[in-house]
C-alpha cells in the first residue's frame, strides 16, 4: 500500500546510553534508523531488552538524544535545546505498559481532563475533549465521568488511562506494550478501537508489542529491533514471510502464518502470507475450491 | 531540563558486584564496623575528630573500588534540605553551642538571629558527620547483597531471641524495605514519564519553590502509593503460596564464618574508635 503521506517521525542512526558515566551504564541503542509516515500504523518488534521502549521515548522527548544520531519529529529536531518539548508531547501521545498505574484523580473525568487542563484549554473545550477521548476508547461519557477511578475494573482503568493520553488529541499515538495484561476480549476490543482511531480520525499509530498476532493484524509496516539496532524493516507480509530470520532475533511469527508455512512445507503453498485468521480462511477456501 | 534517570541519584540500597576486600568481608563484620563508627560519630564534636573519622570513611570507600563520584551524586536530591538545615543552624544556634576548643566569638547579631564561631563550627561539623554516615551506609549497601545484610542482622540478633526479640522478622522487614528502594525509584521514573507524556511539567519552578513542586508531586505520590500497596499484597500472597511461616526452624544454604581478616578489621576499627573517644576532649580544635 502506497498511500504514504509525509514523514512525521524520522530517526537516523540513533544511539543512547542509560546512566552514562556511572557504574550502571547500559548501551541501549547502537544505531536505530526508521521513519514513520503520517497516517500509517508502524509496528516495532524485538525481544525484551532490544531497546524498543528507549526508541519510542525519544519520539516525545522523554529522552533527548545527546549522543550520535538525529530524531526529527514533525519538523522539529529533538536535540535542539530551545525546543519546548511540551508542544511535542501534545502532538505525540505515549501510552506505557500498564498505563492504569498512572491514574491519580478521584473521578474518571478529572483524570482524563488532566492533560487538556495542563494545556490551558477552557472548560467547555476540555469537556468536549474528554467526551471524545472516552468515546474513542469505548467508555460512555455520562456513565463513567463521575465514577471513582479506583473502583473501576483493570480493563476499564486501562481505557481511562489511554483516554487520558487521547484527550491531548495527538497526531501520533504510541502504544508501548499497552495491551499486555488484559483479557483476550479486552485486547481485541482495544485493537479494533485503535484501528478505528487510525482509519477514521487519521491518527498515526506506533505499536510496540511482543505479541506477533497483534502486530500482524494491525501494522502496515514493521521494524525489527535487535540489540539496539534496526535489523529488518518492511511490510508486515514481507517480515512474516521470513520466519527463520525472525527466529534468529528471538521472535516468532503469528499463529496463522505458522500454519501457512507448515502447509507450504507439505506442498500446499498459499498464495500470500496470511496475517489474520480471516485472510487464512479466505485463502484456504480458495485452495480447497479450486 | 528534565532528567528522568532516577537511579542515577539513588545510591543507597544499590548493590554493586565487586571483588574488593570490603565486598569479601563477612556481612556481620561490616555491620559491626558500621555500628562502631556510628557511635563514634555521634560523640565527636571537634574538627580534628571529624577530619580523622571522615578520612577513615573515605579510605574505606576507596578500598571498596566503588566510584567515589557516583556515591557523592547520591547526596544531590537531599541538597536543598541540607542547605536549609545548615542555614537554620548558622542563624539560630549561635548561642546554643559554645564552640569546641575556642573562645566564643559573636560575629553578627540581629534580634534572635546571630552568627557565632560556635554556629559556624556546628554547621561544618554537622555536614561532616552527615557525610560520614552517608558514606558508611552507602558502602554497606553497595558492597553487600540484601540477603547477606538480612542474614547478618538475623544472626546478630539471635542472642536476643531469648528475650523474645523477633530477630528473623526484624531482619525480614529490613530486607524488604531495602529491596524496595530501587524498585520504587524505577516505578517513580515510569510514572513521572507517563505523567509528563500527558502534559505534567516536572522540574519547573526553582528548587526552593516547595508549594509548586509539592503540587506536582501529587500526580506521582498517589500512583506510587497505589503501586506500593499492590506490591505489598502480591508479596504477601507469594510468601503465603510458598508456605512462609516465619523464621523458626529455618536453615541456611550459605553459612558465614568470621575469618582472620574480618576480626582484624573489627579490631582495627574498635581501636581507632576507642582512641578517638578517649582523646575526643583533648583535640586542639
Amino acid at each position: 500500500m502506497d498511500t504514504r503521506g509525509r514523514v512525521i517521525i524520522q530517526v537516523n542512526d540513533l544511539h543512547h546510553t542509560y546512566l552514562s558515566g556511572t557504574p550502571l551504564e547500559v548501551k541501549a541503542l547502537k544505531g536505530v534508523t526508521m521513519e514513520v509516515y503520517e497516517g500509517e500504523i508502524v509496528g516495532i518488534i524485538g525481544r525484551t531488552g532490544a531497546g524498543k521502549s528507549t526508541i519510542v521515548q525519544h519520539f516525545n522527548g522523554l529522552i533527548r538524544n545527546r549522543e550520535r544520531g538525529r530524531v526529527v519529529v514533525d519538523g522539529h529536531d529533538m536535540a535542539d535545546p530551545s525546543l519546548d518539548v511540551r508542544t511535542i508531547r501534545q502532538k505525540v501521545g505515549l501510552v506505557f505498559q500498564h498505563p492504569e498505574q498512572q491514574l491519580f484523580e478521584r473521578l474518571v473525568g478529572d483524570d482524563i481532563a488532566f492533560g487538556p487542563k495542563k494545556m490551558g484549554l477552557p472548560p467547555e473545550v476540555r469537556r468536549e475533549r474528554v467526551r471524545w477521548a472516552m468515546e474513542m476508547v469505548g467508555l460512555d461519557f455520562e456513565k463513567f465521568k463521575d465514577r471513582f477511578t479506583f473502583s473501576l475494573s483493570g480493563g476499564e482503568m486501562r481505557k481511562v488511562a489511554i483516554a487520558g493520553v487521547l484527550a491531548l488529541q495527538p497526531k501520533v499515538l504510541i502504544l508501548d506494550e499497552s495491551t499486555t495484561g488484559i483479557d483476550p476480549r479486552g485486547r481485541k476490543e482495544l485493537l479494533s478501537r485503535m484501528l478505528n482511531l487510525n482509519r477514521e480520525h487519521g491518527v498515526t499509530l506506533v505499536f510496540v508489542s511482543s505479541n506477533m498476532d497483534e502486530v500482524a493484524s494491525i501494522a502496515d509496516r514493521i521494524y525489527v529491533i535487535d540489540d539496539g539496532r534496526t535489523v529488518m524493516h518492511g511490510t508486515a507480509r514481507e517480515i512474516f514471510a521470513q520466519p527463520e530470520v525472525l527466529r534468529r532475533y528471538g521472535l516468532g511469527v503469528p499463529h496463522v502464518t505458522t500454519v501457512a508455512h507448515r502447509l507450504a512445507q507439505d506442498g500446499i503453498p498459499m498464495p500470500r502470507v496470511p496475517l489474520t485468521v480471516a485472510e487464512a480462511e479466505e485463502d484456504i477456501w480458495k485452495i480447497l475450491s479450486s | 531540563m528534565e532528567n528522568f534517570e532516577f537511579l542515577r541519584n539513588v545510591t543507597i540500597g544499590q548493590y554493586f558486584q565487586g571483588d574488593s576486600i570490603i565486598h569479601r568481608l563477612d556481612p556481620r563484620a561490616k555491620i559491626t564496623i558500621l555500628l562502631i563508627l556510628v557511635v563514634v560519630n555521634s560523640f565527636i564534636l571537634s574538627f580534628t575528630g571529624n577530619v580523622l573519622l571522615l578520612s577513615w570513611c573515605i579510605a574505606l570507600v576507596l578500598l571498596s573500588g566503588i566510584s567515589f563520584r557516583f556515591m557523592l551524586s547520591g547526596i544531590k536530591p537531599a541538597l536543598p534540605l541540607i542547605v536549609i538545615f545548615a542555614l537554620m543552624q548558622l542563624f539560630f544556634y549561635g548561642d546554643a553551642y559554645p564552640p569546641y576548643g575556642m573562645e566564643s566569638v559573636t560575629y553578627w547579631r540581629w534580634g534572635i538571629m546571630s552568627i557565632t564561631n560556635g554556629s559556624i563550627q556546628l554547621v561544618i561539623v554537622t555536614l561532616m558527620r552527615f557525610l560520614e554516615i552517608f558514606f558508611l551506609v552507602s558502602l554497606l549497601t553497595s558492597t553487600t547483597t540484601t540477603t547477606n545484610i538480612a542474614y547478618a542482622i538475623e544472626s546478630m540478633l539471635e542472642p536476643f531471641q531469648r528475650l523474645r526479640v523477633p530477630a528473623q522478622e526484624i531482619s525480614l522487614i529490613g530486607t524488604i524495605a531495602l529491596r524496595f528502594v530501587p524498585i520504587f525509584a524505577e516505578q517513580m521514573e515510569i510514572i513521572m514519564k507517563a505523567q509528563a507524556s500527558r502534559g505534567a511539567d516536572f522540574g519547573e519552578g526553582g528548587v526552593f519553590q516547595f508549594v509548586k513542586r509539592t503540587r506536582q508531586m501529587v500526580t506521582l505520590i498517589v500512583p506510587l502509593f497505589v503501586d506500593a500497596f499492590r506490591r505489598a499484597e502480591d508479596l504477601i500472597l507469594a510468601m503465603d503460596a510458598r508456605c512462609y511461616t516465619g523464621g523458626r526452624g529455618r536453615t541456611k544454604i550459605v553459612r558465614f564464618h568470621m575469618q582472620r581478616v574480618d576480626l582484624l578489621f573489627i579490631a582495627f576499627t574498635a581501636v581507632f574508635g576507642v582512641l578517638i573517644m578517649v582523646f575526643r576532649n583533648h583535640f586542639p580544635i
